[in-house]
């Protein structure tokens, strides 16, 4: 159904286009299966993988498609693909597909290398006649001359993805459909695929690209399309799309993290409830001894924490407003809010507070007694309030430290207390390193 | 959708070579077992039933040409029909990573067998010119109509079931069974003349029976069947593979999701 006359700027169209999944709670792979389940009546889910979705791609346009796991990204592309029957709506495509979603598909190991580039190209749609001519020029960009005629089982597993993306790019379509493809390969191998990815957008191919990074979204694609739950959120800039999936993980990992506290709180009442019922169950003598030993814990453990000088009780992260916050913004305010209580009569109190890099580094490390403002005695918190947090994405932690007059009297000390995660959008989620540092490159003024 | 898949004709041919290949890739004397695993259950079969059972003697003077004959077509449909019926199945990368038209996976699956079949043609020469008989045109000519009838009823077969066995895997284990029922229901270790006549017209309801009859009394003793059941045959073969593209084109199109 090819309609090349009828808008011809137009390389596919979606109109109102949904999916539903059922998904059996037990694989029904069995005649029996099948069978008895006609008597249990509700022994499926359903899944709406696809809910009314409606966009257009231009010809020649790098078209991004993001979205978490679930969001129904990969069931669009395999719909576009032709692998999977829309249930409604319609799709008009103007152009030779790519029907692929994977490289090397039908790819057999007990075949020679130039077996498997005939199998792989005639399934990609290539005639023999076409194959013949284009060969030397697969084998060339895959660098495997010397192993063509070996069997594939014995090529290691970058050589053989080497070779699929050799065929599949030389299979030649119009609309090229590519879904997590730049995963595979070793570094150089990768460049190379990013030179092609070029050359297919000065020759004005269309290509639809399925990725979870944002950031190859933005450096590559002209307009993205944000999936959440089946539907469209966004669609526009890949830019401003890419920064807004950048927000709604933000939130997402926010309420990851809430949850996780909540479910560690709840884990520890659990526990307790646990300890109690298990005493209750002891009786007589046993029930007295256990008794004494649970309350001569407690006061140990309450005479550890008086001898104590001071305590850490709470450490949170706050946005510009108050409110507790973990997940931040390159360049948004923080405070770090430090509650403590002291047990014992001391004269000022120091506090310390250091930040790592999850994966390795000193981020930095202040405290109030070499920043002079110690804390006195009538305080019962203390906030460490950072204007512009420079940071760029990533994972980053917190050790805080309490101590005396000097360095030496160490009162307590919380190690890694607390985690948090930074994002950053636009320019600064492609920059490399820890810090976003004002930045400028100057010219010699004779241009 | 327009999926620029102009070359089927390449793609099934590519598929079905590659399986040829790849079915005999390990084995010592390769390709030449697709003519010997035939052979060496003609020549069993043949022994038992001719030293033992005694049909030559029983006014089938060429039974040992009528079972090879009969073997061999035997031998293409249940080769056929089972790669047909997992055809999706095992190439299920094809079915879920790509989108290629369906029919030409289960093409493909059973034009294998339908090489193997001919390189035993070849065998089957060499036995007629060992017996001294020469079959008539007409038996040759009717002979290559079976062989189309038969392929018909294999991809018909292949059209209605491989997209249910993605679903019910109990299908290879049903029909395994039935294979071996069909040999036996089908005149091919037994002349048909050793059955009661009444019975006869019944185990002639059987297509593949009516096939395999038909084409080795063809060839070997110049008995044709009457035009008009011949025609019935031809007609219903006809009507049950149009039947079996319109389920398969119903049944292949949530094929991926199932599998």
């Amino acid at each position: 159904m090819e309609n090349s006359t009828q808008k011809p700027q137009i390389a596919i169209s979606v109109k109102n286009v949904s999916k539903t999944f059922i998904i059996p709670h037990d694989k029904i792979s069995t005649l029996r299966g099948a069978f008895t389940s006609m008597f249990n009546k509700k022994d499926h889910d359903v899944l709406d993988a696809l809910k009314d979705i409606s966009f257009e791609i231009k010809k020649g346009e790098f078209f991004g498609i993001i979205g978490r796991n679930g969001s129904g990204k990969s069931t669009l592309l395999k719909i576009l693909a032709g692998v999977y029957a829309h249930d409604t709506g319609s799709i008009e495509i103007n152009g030779a597909i790519s029907p692929f979603l994977e490289l090397g598909i039908g790819f057999n190991p007990e075949l020679s290398g130039r077996d498997n580039i005939y199998l792989n190209a005639t399934v990609l749609g290539l005639t023999k006649k076409q194959i013949d001519k284009k060969f030397d020029s697969i084998v060339a960009f895959s660098e495997l001359e010397r192993f063509i005629d070996q069997k594939l089982k014995n090529y290691s597993s970058g050589m053989s993805v080497r070779l699929a993306f050799s065929v599949s790019i030389h299979a030649n379509r119009d609309i090229l459909l590519m879904d997590e493809v730049l995963a595979v390969g070793d570094v150089n191998f990768q460049s190379k695929c990013l030179n092609e990815f070029n050359k297919y957008k000065e020759m004005g191919k269309t290509v639809i690209l399925v990725v979870h990074d944002v950031g190859t979204i933005q450096r590559y694609c002209d307009r993205a399309m944000l999936l959440r739950n089946g539907k469209i959120e966004m669609i526009g800039k890949a830019d401003e799309v890419g920064n807004e999936y950048i927000y709604q993980n933000m939130s997402d990992e926010e309420k990851r993290i809430k949850r996780e506290q909540e479910q560690e709180r709840i884990g520890f009442e659990k526990e307790r409830i646990q300890v109690e019922k298990e005493a209750e169950k002891l009786k007589g003598k046993e029930l007295e001894e256990e008794k004494k030993r649970i309350e001569n814990e407690k006061i140990k453990l309450e005479e550890e924490r008086k001898n104590k000088v001071a305590e850490i009780t709470s450490v949170e992260f706050l946005d510009k407003s108050g409110n507790v916050k973990n997940v931040f913004e390159t360049g948004e305010p923080m405070g770090i809010k430090v509650d403590f209580k002291i047990h014992r009569e001391v004269k000022l109190l120091n506090f310390g507070i250091g930040m790592h890099s999850a994966i390795g580094g000193c981020i930095f490390g202040y405290n109030t007694q070499i920043d002079k403002s110690p804390v006195y005695r009538n305080d019962n918190f203390v906030v460490l309030s950072i204007d512009e947090l420079s940071l760029l994405k990533g994972e980053y932690f917190i050790n805080v430290t309490c101590f005396g007059e000097v360095a030496e009297h160490v009162y307590d000390f919380k190690p890694k207390c607390k985690i948090l995660t930074i994002y950053s959008t636009g320019t600064a989620n492609k920059h490399g390193g820890f810090f976003l540092i004002k930045h400028e490159w100057k010219k010699p003024l004779t241009n | 959708m327009a999926l620029g898949h102009e070359n089927y004709k390449e793609l099934v041919l590519r598929l079905a070579i590659t399986d040829f290949k790849l079915r005999y890739h390990a084995s010592v004397l390769g390709y030449v077992w697709a003519i010997l695993k035939p052979l060496l259950l003609f020549t069993i079969l043949n022994f038992v039933f001719s030293s033992i059972f005694n049909f030559k003697n029983s006014g089938t003077p060429l039974y040992s040409l009528e079972l090879l004959t009969a073997l061999l077509m035997f031998n293409f449909f249940a080769e056929g029909t089972t790669a047909g019926l997992a055809s999706l199945l095992s190439k299920a990368q094809l079915v879920t990573k790509i989108y290629v038209p369906r029919w030409t996976i289960v093409l493909a699956s059973t034009l294998n067998s339908f090489f193997v079949f001919l390189a035993n043609m070849f065998v089957l020469v060499i036995f007629f010119a060992i017996y001294e008989k020469v079959p008539s045109i007409g038996g040759v000519l009717l002979f290559i109509l079976y062989i189309i009838l038969l392929y018909i009823l294999i991809l018909s077969f292949s059209f209605i079931f491989s997209p249910l066995y993605v679903r019910f895997r109990d299908l290879s284990m049903i029909w395994e069974v039935c294979m071996q029922m069909l040999m036996y229901a089908a005149p091919i270790v037994y002349p048909l003349s050793l059955i009661p006549e009444n019975l006869q017209q019944i185990i002639l309801l059987n297509p593949l029976a009516f096939i395999i009859h038909f084409a080795k009394q063809g060839l070997i003793s110049d008995h044709f069947a009457k035009p008009l059941n011949l025609a019935i045959l031809v007609i219903s073969c006809i009507a049950i593979f149009i039947v079996s593209i319109f389920l398969f084109q119903k049944n292949q199109r949530k094929v991926a999701e199932n599998i």
